[in-house]
């Protein structure tokens, strides 16, 4: 009779979960995926640390002054001293409330846009995005309103580069959706001064605009006309935002389906009533993240405006670092500084938009 | 409450058409409307253009500046760091103009070339089965988009470039490639009697590849077989020049850098204001084109896929027979806007001092002669011109990768 | 649709803020209250502004003169920083009353532009700054040396000059800032920095380690700097030209700030005469007779400026040289007062 022979003992099957499952399948997959893994982790092994200890270990973060920075490190005083004309300008202190008022009117009207009541929300949010240019820069200068009055060349830093970029697109909006209806037109003469102001707008470098703005366009004015510098700037970038947004409510127009033109044409609407309270609500709608893009893409270039010496943040940062009190060489600070701003900013308003195009996808689908 | 008032509105509409009395009155008639108010537009144009252009007569006249074109004659006295074709500062202004014309065509050239091969290398990455490699393509899209390009060019410029060596300390690779503070240097070759014969060789070669693929195309569709077109071809490139070169016995003498006194002279230099400038083009524009790839794929349903998987091609094969041909469709359009902004972005050479079109003219010309709108206009429309012909091939290009309906 | 272009023209004309540009620039100032001066975006020692966004420096010190002698307070300036291109289209179109920006007075500028300048108020010259390990002593040893450059300055040309003129070739790198040309020199990039001799030594200081870096003998261009006003308003071009000249003269009398009051009351007749207790010289130009007593007993003498801003008591520390006196071997030297 056989004896019983148990059968040799298998490896244990690979694990398919847990954690060294997931380390294998994603980093060490293959030889070559291995290599980038180990020399991906080697490097931030050696780069980290000299990051932190530049950073934060070696840093100075107290004082007031230049002679603060006695420690190898970042001089991180130079911010501190410096943060209040990198957001505000020189703008005075007493007055700065009213930068910090227009900042939260912006967030307020960005905010009912998306959560008022349905059966209010356009009206009302379209009625406070055309009022808030108006209301904004009147809170500002202070002119009307009886305060007093802060003239332009104090206005500066990182707000300015806020709202030279939400002033410029707001007003554009209605010029730019005026220029897509042109292009579409019937009519022969109106359609082509349409392609011609889009093309040229969207054809030309921003920069070159910004220089029209600042040596040609005092030209154009009367003579004994003197248009404030901020103000010729922000014409021309209002120019440029309804080119650009012009090209985002064509793509709004074409993707509203003929269907919904043919059934308001059939009860007899007349075109501007078939256009703003049929179509321009569904163009709005699925423009929402292409309008996004484009203010983020304005947001961006309003950097630019430092060629022109707008004060701007980065132009407020050269200024700083051209002080002679502060010559020490604290560039990198600032430039990281800036950096962190703007990347915050950015990234922020591009998951926006990709939330709003999920939900529009999930809209189309009930 | 909105759709009561569309139901109101329209009532009211239609009560106004079967009243009827009015609808027929000859300014209700939508083509002499059409008509009027094409005239008021004119009319308003003409008023404005006319009123600003009297206006800058005037200023002119009333400030004394000069004007015309006269300056494109003049001497320049001024420098240019690189440029493509002989110049000196005793040159002129009109000269000025052609060299900044062809550096910006050379740094857009450049820039599209890298654009292009990062936004499509990172875009297919996104879909990588490695965790690293897809992080690290969300990490490069996420950072490189959403910062001002500016402060890219002067990170790429005063934080990398600045930091390498400087010229007496070069990184070397055999005594021929130098890269130090102040640029690349590559050996150059220079072309004896016979050299042409070599040119014409690998035109040849290239003329040759063109017939090669379509001929391999044919014949994948009559008989099904493949050809390795791409060993083929890269074989042509090197080999067709080569033979001949051996032939004429080598009519090409090499040119290396060498340093001589402060810096390095001879060869090829490729200044750091290019390659910090072309870097952050195409870093940045990189970005844009791997969303534009990335959404392009996802536009491809999942059952090409899975289709292709289950005829036993390769996941690298799918990508690149199956998934992005189709995508490009998506991608060409965005493609074509990328493109151009990239020609627009290249104007911020001003910020790192490469003499781009812009840089020499608007900034520097401008500022000696300060004839701003003659200098603006120029330039503006020398940037338009280029846009129109990108526009233009992307959109030939569209048109080749539209789908073919049979 | 035609309402497009009459939205666009009624934007257009709501914002022409109207600010006429007459002849009469003085008026304009007065009415306005404030005087509005066309200054650099930032150039260490002549127009900078700290961190509370207060301007200072020997350029906006000018402005500030004209400022106390028009209106008798220095402190009713409205700086407008201006690039280098757009400087004179800015004073052209009125946006600004003077421009005092660190302007190279050149035949060119002052007959093809529309302007006029109004003196001098820092004489300089275009210098070269290298790095002690060069081992290079003379400017004529740079043959085949790259230079940091500024861009949209005078100096551009300059050095194209100089290296012409002595058979040398060299390579130009631009920068748009200053502070820009600095790390393009500290990292290697070029051999050498040119710059005005002032600005050289505000940028010297940046250095990581300024001992490392010398400033050649060498002053191959005249840079001399000025205030600058519109042509035809010959009152007002006055007014800046005597303002300035106030100042030196001012130091040539030796009056200062701190003893201007008691000057006006017991000094010599010139002094007298410059301070406002004798004389017409305020009436002249049209303003107060305390024009010249405002601007030194508020921003002070030619000396007290200079030493503040770019001189002794300031990190720059520039020594006076030519822009000394003409009684302490400078040429600095105000036509006479009388």
């Amino acid at each position: 009779m056989k004896e019983f022979q148990p059968i040799a003992a298998r490896p244990a099957p690979i694990k398919t979960v847990g954690f060294t499952a997931w380390l294998r399948d994603n980093l060490f997959s293959t030889i070559p995926n291995a290599v980038v893994t180990l020399s991906v982790i080697a490097l931030l092994a050696y780069y980290l640390p000299l990051i932190f200890d530049w950073a934060f270990w070696s840093a100075n973060f107290t004082g007031t002054t230049e002679d603060a920075c006695v420690k190898e490190g970042a001089c991180w005083v130079f911010i501190n001293a410096w943060s209040y004309q990198f957001f505000y300008g020189t703008y005075p202190v007493e007055e700065v409330w009213r930068i910090n008022l227009t900042l939260v009117l912006l967030v307020m009207v960005i905010a009912a846009s998306f959560t008022l009541p349905k059966s209010i929300r356009l009206k009302a949010s379209i009625t406070s995005w055309l009022l808030l240019p108006v209301v904004g820069i009147a809170i500002l200068d202070g002119r009307l309103l009886g305060l007093e009055v802060v003239s332009t060349d104090l206005w500066g830093g990182f707000t300015l580069n806020v709202f030279m970029a939400a002033a410029s697109i707001i007003v554009a909006f209605p010029f730019s959706f005026l220029w897509a209806l042109g292009r579409r037109s019937e009519m022969p003469f109106i359609r082509s001064v349409s392609v011609i102001f889009i093309e040229f707008f969207r054809g030309v470098p921003v920069l070159s605009l910004f220089f029209m703005g600042s040596v040609m366009l005092p030209l154009f004015f009367a003579e004994g006309t003197n248009v404030d510098k901020l103000i010729r700037v922000w014409l021309v970038l209002i120019f440029f935002m309804s080119g650009y947004m012009a090209e985002v409510f064509r793509g709004g127009f074409q993707a509203v389906p003929s269907g919904q033109y043919e059934a308001a044409d059939s009860i007899g609407l007349s075109y501007w009533q078939k256009i703003l309270l049929i179509i321009l609500p569904q163009v709005i709608k699925v423009s929402m993240p292409n309008i996004l893009a484009t203010f983020v893409m304005l947001f961006k270039n309003t950097t630019f405006l430092l060629i022109i010496g707008i004060p701007e943040v980065v132009q407020t940062l050269q200024t700083a670092l051209s002080n002679s009190y502060w010559l020490g060489g604290h560039a990198l600070e600032g430039y990281l500084f800036v950096f962190l701003v703007f990347w915050g900013s950015c990234f922020s308003m591009s998951v926006l938009a990709r939330r709003i195009e999920r939900q529009m996808n999930t809209d189309k689908r009930d | 409450m909105f759709k009561q008032k569309t139901i109101e509105e329209v009532k009211s509409a239609s009560r106004k058409s079967s009243s009827g009395t009015t609808s027929n009155a000859f300014y209700n008639n939508p083509r002499i409307r059409g008509f009027f108010y094409q005239i008021a537009l004119i009319a308003g144009l003409l008023y404005f253009f006319g009123t600003i252009i009297g206006n800058t007569l005037a200023n002119m006249e009333a400030t004394g500046i000069k004007t015309g074109f006269d300056f494109l004659g003049a001497a320049a006295g001024y420098d240019v760091l690189m440029s493509l074709i002989s110049f000196e500062s005793t040159d002129t202004y009109g000269r000025i103009f052609v060299v900044g014309f062809l550096n910006t065509l050379l740094v857009s050239a450049i820039g599209i070339f890298f654009a292009t091969l990062l936004g499509f290398v990172f875009g297919v990455a996104h879909f990588s089965h490695n965790w690293l490699i897809r992080k690290v393509a969300l990490v490069y899209v996420e950072i490189f988009r959403n910062v001002p390009l500016l402060l890219q060019v002067f990170f790429w410029y005063f934080a990398v470039l600045s930091s390498l060596p400087g010229a007496r300390q070069s990184l070397s690779l055999g005594e021929a490639v130098f890269l130090n503070v102040r640029g690349l240097y590559m050996p150059k070759l220079i072309g004896g009697d016979l050299s042409s014969l070599v040119w014409i060789a690998l035109g040849a070669a290239v003329a040759g590849i063109f017939v090669l693929r379509r001929w391999a195309k044919k014949r994948q569709e009559l008989t099904g077989q493949q050809f390795p077109v791409l060993k083929t071809s890269i074989a042509m490139v090197i080999l067709f020049p080569l033979i001949v070169a051996a032939l004429t016995g080598f009519p090409f003498t090499v040119e290396y850098p060498a340093l001589k006194g402060f810096n390095y002279f001879g060869g090829i230099t490729v200044i750091p204001e290019l390659m910090s400038l072309a870097i952050a083009l195409s870093v940045y524009t990189g970005a844009f084109i791997a969303e534009a790839v990335r959404a392009g794929v996802q536009s491809i349903p999942h059952g090409q896929t899975e289709a292709a998987r289950s005829i036993g091609l390769r996941e690298n094969k799918i990508m690149s027979l199956i998934i992005v041909p189709q995508a490009m469709r998506v991608i060409v359009p965005l493609l074509n806007s990328e493109y151009q902004s990239l020609v627009k972005n290249s104007t911020l050479a001003a910020a790192v001092g490469y003499p781009d079109l812009f840089n020499v003219f608007v900034g520097t010309a401008l500022n000696q002669t300060g004839q701003a709108i003659e200098t603006i206009f120029m330039t503006i429309i020398v940037y338009f011109v280029v846009n129109m012909v990108i526009s233009f091939l992307m959109n030939r290009f569209n048109n080749a990768v539209a789908l073919v309906s049979r | 649709m035609a309402k497009k272009a009459l939205l666009t023209a009624s934007i257009l004309a709501a914002t022409m803020t109207a600010g006429a540009v007459q002849a009469a620039t003085l008026d304009d100032v007065k009415s306005r209250g404030t005087l509005t001066c066309g200054v650099s975006t930032g150039l260490a020692g002549f127009s900078q502004k700290d961190e509370n966004g207060k301007w200072s420096g020997l350029d906006v010190d000018m402005c500030r003169a004209v400022a106390a002698a028009v209106l008798g307070d220095s402190e009713a300036v409205q700086y407008k920083p201006l690039t280098a291109k757009e400087r004179f289209t800015a004073l052209a179109s009125g946006e600004i009353d003077m421009l005092s920006r660190n302007t190279t007075w050149t035949h060119t500028r002052d007959t093809s532009l529309g302007i006029n300048f109004a003196g001098t108020n820092y004489y300089d010259g275009a210098s070269f700054m290298v790095m002690k390990d060069l081992g290079v002593s003379s400017a004529t040893q740079l043959d085949g040396a790259n230079a940091c450059i500024q861009a949209g300055t005078s100096t551009e040309l300059a050095i194209a000059d100089y290296f012409r003129e002595n058979g040398m070739s060299y390579k130009a790198v631009t920068f748009d800032t200053s502070d820009q040309t600095r790390q393009g020199f500290e990292s290697g990039r070029c051999d050498f920095l040119t710059s005005d001799g002032s600005q050289l030594a505000a940028l010297r200081i940046g250095l990581a380690n300024p001992g490392n870096a010398v400033i050649l003998p060498e002053v191959i261009s005249k840079e001399p700097l000025g205030p600058v006003v519109r042509q035809g308003d010959d009152q007002w071009f006055n007014i800046v030209k005597w303002s300035l000249n106030a100042m030196i003269e001012a130091e040539e009398q030796k009056v200062t700030s701190a003893n201007a009051s008691d000057m006006k009351a017991n000094g010599n007749p010139a002094n007298k005469r410059l301070l406002g207790s004798e004389g017409e010289l305020g009436g002249n130009l049209g303003l107060s007779a305390d024009w010249a007593y405002n601007i030194i007993t508020q921003v002070g003498n030619y000396s007290e400026s200079f030493e503040r801003n770019v001189g002794m008591d300031s990190p720059l520390k520039l020594a006076r040289g030519i822009n000394a006196s003409w009684r302490d071997g400078g040429i600095l030297y105000a036509p006479a007062m009388r």
